[in-house]
């Protein structure tokens, strides 16, 4: 696995982080609609699993990860789903809660590995 | 990091000191085995590093040893740039001196 | 393709709007409990209610939500027997609004509830973008 992979991965994952707080935020304005049930972003592993065969495909650096032929078509790149449940306000609270860490642990990833590639790139003598 | 880069220094003053042509030659091995080790563990702690955020990211690992693991990381490679910039000075050193 | 945090942001502010109707309505509601009408025999205030819809936006992946419209609450008005009120009939009876100080009371709660959390997203999504934006900040 190279850096470069991890950088990629990092940045996906905090973009699939932020569809999915687009996401709770949808539901917890809807909280009180009649009829509204939650919605949720699909899991990243399956991303993951994509991740690898794209990679290959793609050129260096090209980490705009699109699916299913919607590129360029603005949609969300991962699928949102209905959950077919009630909103629950303290369940989104919660996810909201658990995607504000681990926004946070990419973006410090992100930042400390950026931090070590640029280091070892100056010039020292 | 102040003390891993005097710690190898003084291993190559011990060696000189140690002295003879024939204990300089063995000198030379072993500062040279020194160097490849330290270049060695420096990849480890860095494929560690790399492989812990990977895990941190997809939720599998505490994030208290993702961290550790990310420092551990920046530490080795920070010693390593010190090591080589070491070296690089040192060589442009030897090559300006005049003959 | 859009900013998901954005796109958060006005989600957020939407709810904010929505649950701000709200309690205001919860308000005209609780100031005019009393409010019976001008004329004998006729009818009080009635109670006011908020419905809500979503939008689900597909650019977005979300849904956004909008107050649709402020009805009237059907619920038939209690009467009284107060036969020196203004507003009562032949018969001294005084039709009271329909409204019931308690569900009041519960939707102003459940209403400042969904508002912080709303809030909470604004303050969230803020503190996303900040330590995004902070990687591009030297050192």
């Amino acid at each position: 696995m190279s850096p470069v992979h991890l950088f990629a991965l990092a940045a996906q994952h905090a973009n699939w982080v932020s569809v999915r707080q687009t996401a709770v935020t949808g539901n917890i304005a809807n909280a009180n609609t009649p009829g509204y049930s939650a919605l949720d972003v699909e899991p990243f592993s399956a991303v993951l699993n994509d991740t690898a065969a794209t990679m290959a495909r793609t050129a260096a650096g090209h980490f705009e990860m699109v699916r299913d032929g919607a590129a360029g078509s603005g949609s969300a790149p991962w699928e949102v789903r209905d959950t077919g449940t009630q909103v629950a306000l303290d369940k989104e609270l919660m996810k909201a809660d658990e995607i504000n860490r681990s926004f946070a642990l990419d973006t410090s990833i992100l930042r400390s590995f950026h931090r070590m590639l640029m280091t070892s790139l100056r010039s020292g003598a | 990091m102040i003390s891993p880069i005097s710690s190898i220094g003084s291993i190559g003053a011990e060696n000189r000191v140690a002295g003879a042509a024939g204990a300089g030659a063995a000198a030379d091995a072993d500062f040279g085995q020194v160097l490849a080790d330290v270049a060695a563990s420096t990849v480890n702690t860095l494929r560690a590093g790399e492989a812990a955020a990977i895990s941190g990211i997809s939720g599998n690992a505490p994030v208290q040893s993702v961290v550790q693991a990310v420092m551990s990381a920046e530490q080795a490679l920070q010693t390593a740039i010190a090591v080589r910039d070491k070296l690089v000075s040192a060589y442009q050193e030897v090559s300006r001196m005049a003959i | 393709m859009i900013d998901p945090l954005r796109a958060a942001t006005q989600i957020a502010g939407a709810g904010l709007e929505a649950q701000s109707t709200r309690l205001r309505v919860v308000s005209e509601n609780l100031a005019n409990a009393q409010s019976t009408a001008k004329i004998p025999g006729g009818d009080p205030y009635q109670r006011k209610m908020v419905t809500f819809q979503s939008e689900f936006d597909r650019l977005i992946g979300s849904s956004s939500v909008s107050v649709t419209s402020i009805g009237g609450d059907p619920t038939p008005f209690e009467v009284e027997y107060d036969p020196g009120n203004p507003a009562a009939d032949a018969d001294g009876n005084v039709k009271m609004p329909n409204v019931n100080l308690v569900i009041e009371m519960a939707d102003m709660r459940e209403a400042s509830r969904s508002y912080e959390a709303n809030l909470q997203m604004v303050k969230q999504v803020r503190s996303m973008t900040t330590m995004m934006l902070d990687l591009l900040r030297n050192g």
